[in-house]
């Protein structure tokens, strides 16, 4: 009997065991490697030295690069994030209306996020492009410009495209979060608010965005940690270069790792990226805990 | 929201959703369009808009131009054996967490929740080593083995969804009649599942069949190289065959957006209630 009891309360764990060891090995073991190797001093050989008095922070600290990465890295946090955000938010409310070829336009705003982000990266990589790109071709053939621009012509410019492509990629992604909120939004709320004689403006603000705000946080969090996360657009359009004013953590990581042979800064640059995620999810767990609670 | 709108805003709807479209369609018809052209044009100093000469060869040259159809069995296996272990860790999983009472449970979907914040990108080094140590580094097991962990949170969310949304009252009469929990499982909620479990099942595909670092950091054995990263060989250092790396492309994003637009519904639905509800 007393067996069969434990079995029982073990049950739940056995159920989950198999998800368990696929996320301790998959996930947790390389996380704790990245904070070892962030204090191991590490040979060019890739051998690892052991302890090394948090020699790779300081170095990676004293690294004028790595703060101008870090800059960069919070500029294209905010400024995807940002205007997808905003301009998800507005498109969802436009397919919200009824009109002619709603269903079609649904669909092509599926189309970039369906689509792999190097495929994306490396479309735009060739739109851009100075001696053949697409954009300059189309601008020349409509009277626009007279010559072919150089569209990349300094760090900041690469910079500025990418964020472009960051915030053409991630606009789906809201504005289907933000659809699900607003189609589940009940319609007699507008109906009163009609009698009432609210304006759209504050129909948006006293009823549909108090309602929306639920999604909207999942979408933001979620999008804060992905643009945070994004390598390939960076890495296929700029690689970082020039002279490495283009780079967020995640390349910069990337290529003192695999490029330069420095896997110790790397695993610093990679737990100061943990360190700042790990504030995110913290904040993005206690909201949807306390969702969960709320549920309950 | 179905007032009648004046020509005014009419106008300006129409605007706004034309404008929309033609910007998120241009790189799909410029992929296309230089798909379809020369190479004689690609550098041509009077460039056209649309092909001069469509070349429709094009998308077939690219099959003997190089392995690509090795890098698609390879993206097919490594997004399905993904798929397939995600799904397998996953339904058990989500299912003692959508039924069972247990201590530790908010700690475990908190562990799942937080799980899903760390992209592989930033455990690039770590993740790295471990493939190395198990001798996985260059081979499809470890990308099979890391996209179905990397993808487990979202599978775990969305099968818990939608376990929620089947009463329980179905299995335990199941249970009443002598079936066991797994036999429950299978006969009675799986079936109801289904619509959550095919969203979940091509979800995951579809971020297996479009992941690009990990494969790019861990295999170098070309013949083993999934699309993403495979159709670099039209990239090369001072020779890009734009048309080939674009027709290739567009075998590579066709399918996967026509399996989407199926699950965008579920989806949304399923993403936005794991989130918010849990």
């Amino acid at each position: 009997m007393n067996n069969n009891r434990r079995l029982k309360q073990a049950e739940p764990y056995l159920w989950m065991l198999p998800s368990i060891l696929l996320m301790a090995v998959m996930i947790v073991i390389p996380i704790i490697t990245v904070f070892r190797l962030s204090m191991s001093e590490i040979s060019r050989a890739n051998i690892v030295k052991g302890f090394n008095n948090f020699e790779n922070f300081k170095e990676v600290l004293s690294s004028p690069t790595f703060w101008h990465t870090l800059q960069n890295t919070l500029v294209w946090t905010v400024v995807v994030v940002g205007f997808s955000t905003i301009i998800g938010f507005v498109l969802a409310l436009v397919l919200n209306q009824n009109f002619r070829g709603r269903k079609f336009v649904r669909a092509v705003v599926v189309f970039p996020w369906a689509t792999s982000l190097i495929i994306q990266s490396v479309i735009w990589k060739y739109i851009i492009s100075a001696d053949y790109g697409s954009l300059n071709v189309i601008l020349k053939k409509l009277g626009l410009i007279d010559s072919f621009v150089n569209w990349t012509n300094s760090a900041a410019a690469f910079f500025a495209w990418e964020c472009w492509v960051g915030v053409f990629v991630t606009i789906p992604f809201v504005t289907f979060c933000v659809l699900s909120g607003l189609q589940s939004i009940d319609t007699s709320y507008y109906e009163a608010a009609e009698m009432d004689g609210a304006t759209f403006w504050h129909r948006l603000f006293k009823i549909t965005l108090p309602l929306v705000r639920p999604s909207l946080t999942v979408s933001t969090v979620l999008n804060i940690i992905y643009v945070f996360n994004s390598f390939p657009i960076i890495w296929t359009i700029s690689k970082g270069d020039p002279a490495d004013k283009t780079h967020t953590l995640v390349t910069y990581l990337y290529k003192l790792s695999f490029y330069s042979g420095k896997s110790g800064q790397a695993a610093a640059v990679s737990v100061i990226g943990f360190i700042i995620l790990s504030i995110c999810a913290g904040i993005y767990m206690v909201l949807s805990l306390k969702g969960e609670e709320a549920d309950q | 929201m179905n007032k009648k709108r004046t020509p005014w805003q009419q106008t300006l709807l129409y605007l706004f959703v034309f404008i929309v479209c033609i910007v998120i369609l241009y790189p799909y018809f410029v992929m296309f369009t230089t798909a379809a052209k020369t190479d004689a044009e690609m550098y041509a100093a009077n460039m056209t808009i649309l092909p001069q000469q469509w070349q429709w060869s094009n998308f077939l040259g690219i099959w003997s131009a190089a392995p690509v159809f090795k890098y698609f069995l390879n993206s097919l296996i490594v997004s399905g054996g993904a798929t397939f272990l995600a799904i397998l860790c996953g339904i058990p999983a989500a299912y003692a967490m959508a039924r069972m009472r247990f201590k530790g449970k908010t700690f475990f979907l908190g562990a799942v929740i937080v799980s899903q914040m760390f992209s592989p990108v930033v455990l690039l080094v770590g993740i790295y080593k471990l493939m190395v140590s198990m001798h996985l580094s260059n081979s499809l097991v470890g990308l099979i083995l890391l996209n179905a962990a990397f993808n487990q949170a979202f599978a775990i969310w969305l099968l818990r969804g939608t376990f929620l949304t089947i009463s329980a009252e179905m299995e335990q009469a199941a249970m009443i009649d002598g079936c066991g929990t797994v036999q429950a499982l299978i006969r009675v909620v799986l079936p109801m599942a289904a619509p959550g479990i095919i969203t979940t099942l091509i979800f995951v595909f579809i971020n297996s069949w479009n992941e690009y670092t990990i494969a790019l950091t861990l295999i170098q054995d070309d013949l083993l190289k999934p699309i993403t990263v495979g159709i670099n060989v039209f990239y090369g250092y001072n020779f890009i065959q734009w048309q080939y790396l674009f027709a290739t492309s567009l075998f590579a994003t066709i399918p996967v957006i026509v399996l989407f637009l199926c699950i965008e519904k579920h989806l949304v639905a399923g993403l936005t209630a794991g989130g918010v509800k849990g």
